[in-house]
């Protein structure tokens, strides 16, 4: 079974690169939400085995999302990186505080980004 | 970019890096797939913002005849206050007309070790600029463009136009054209 990744992010831009980078550089499987809401309906149904999401986003931003996941016994323990093209301290203070377990910023590195998913997830 | 280059078909994916391979992608799936042109517009700040990182733009119009680059949408910057000729200057603005991207820093107070990095990205349609897309700061974490980078203004240099454009230029063409309809 491949590992399932859930990609939150309200631009379709982002979204399309992330899918890029997941479907054809790695083996891991991907699923996608629009916003922070979206994102813990689909971990409750899909348990992924990782989520990134981005921060700023309508309905839930990345934080309240992450707060909500962490709550929910079912989704509390899964691994959460925020991508986000906000770079500051607090920003990345006010994510760890919100229970993510990375942070990484926009522009992505896709290298980066795959030995990150690889830590945690495996090949 | 010379202007013979700009010509030929887009940017090849072959040669370019894996990851920067699912960029180009990434952009060229959002624009083809723009709805319409506020869609382009939106997925234009998408590309800015999440692939090149900045967000402060501005997409200007070409005016031959004025000789002008009156502001046609931007994002983070006050439009009233720039002036893409001044910024460019006659040499800079000349190469860009002529199709060829064109990346520098900011003098004045942004010098320095707040160097404003700025890049200047001709919109082709029909061998001609019809457009400039100027990318006027980045985000404090990008430092600088890379190659990669060069490879999407590309990408956007040639195939940005007709999401961005064709329904104004098919408005336009309405009843000016015998035998063009809605």
């Amino acid at each position: 079974m491949p590992k399932k990744i859930l990609v939150v992010d309200d631009s379709k831009t982002a979204l399309m690169m992330e899918r890029e980078i997941l479907e054809k550089r790695t083996n891991y499987q991907c699923v996608t939400a629009a916003d922070g809401r979206e994102a813990v309906e689909k971990a409750r149904q899909e348990h992924p085995d990782l989520v990134l999401m981005d921060v700023v986003m309508p309905t839930m931003n990345g934080f309240e999302a992450c707060k909500m996941l962490r709550q929910q016994p079912g989704t509390r323990e899964i691994p959460i990186v925020l991508v986000t093209t906000r770079g500051e301290e607090s920003y990345m203070e006010a994510g760890f505080q919100s229970g993510c377990n990375d942070y990484i910023t926009k522009p992505i590195d896709g290298v980066e980004l795959v030995e990150l998913l690889k830590s945690y997830l495996g090949e | 970019m010379s202007d013979e280059q700009s010509n030929a078909p887009g940017p090849k994916l072959a040669g370019a890096s894996p990851m920067n391979d699912a960029r180009l992608e990434a952009a060229r799936k959002r624009l083809a797939e723009s709805r319409d042109e506020e869609d382009a517009i939106e997925g234009l700040r998408e590309i800015v913002a999440n692939l090149l990182g900045s967000e402060e733009l501005g997409l200007f119009m070409v005016d031959r005849g004025a000789a002008t680059f009156p502001v046609y949408w931007s994002f983070g910057i006050d439009p009233e206050k720039y002036d893409l000729g001044w910024a460019l200057g006659d040499a800079g603005l000349r190469r860009v007309m002529d199709g060829e991207c064109h990346v520098d820093l900011a003098d004045g107070d942004h010098a320095g070790a707040m160097a404003r990095v700025r890049a200047f990205v001709p919109i082709r349609f029909a061998n001609q600029t019809i457009a400039i897309l100027a990318i006027l700061r980045l985000l404090p974490q990008k430092l600088a463009f890379d190659g990669s980078d060069m490879e999407l203004f590309k990408l956007l240099s040639h195939e940005a136009a007709t999401p961005l454009f064709a329904q104004s230029v098919h408005s336009n063409l309405v009843g000016k054209e015998p035998g063009m309809k809605a």
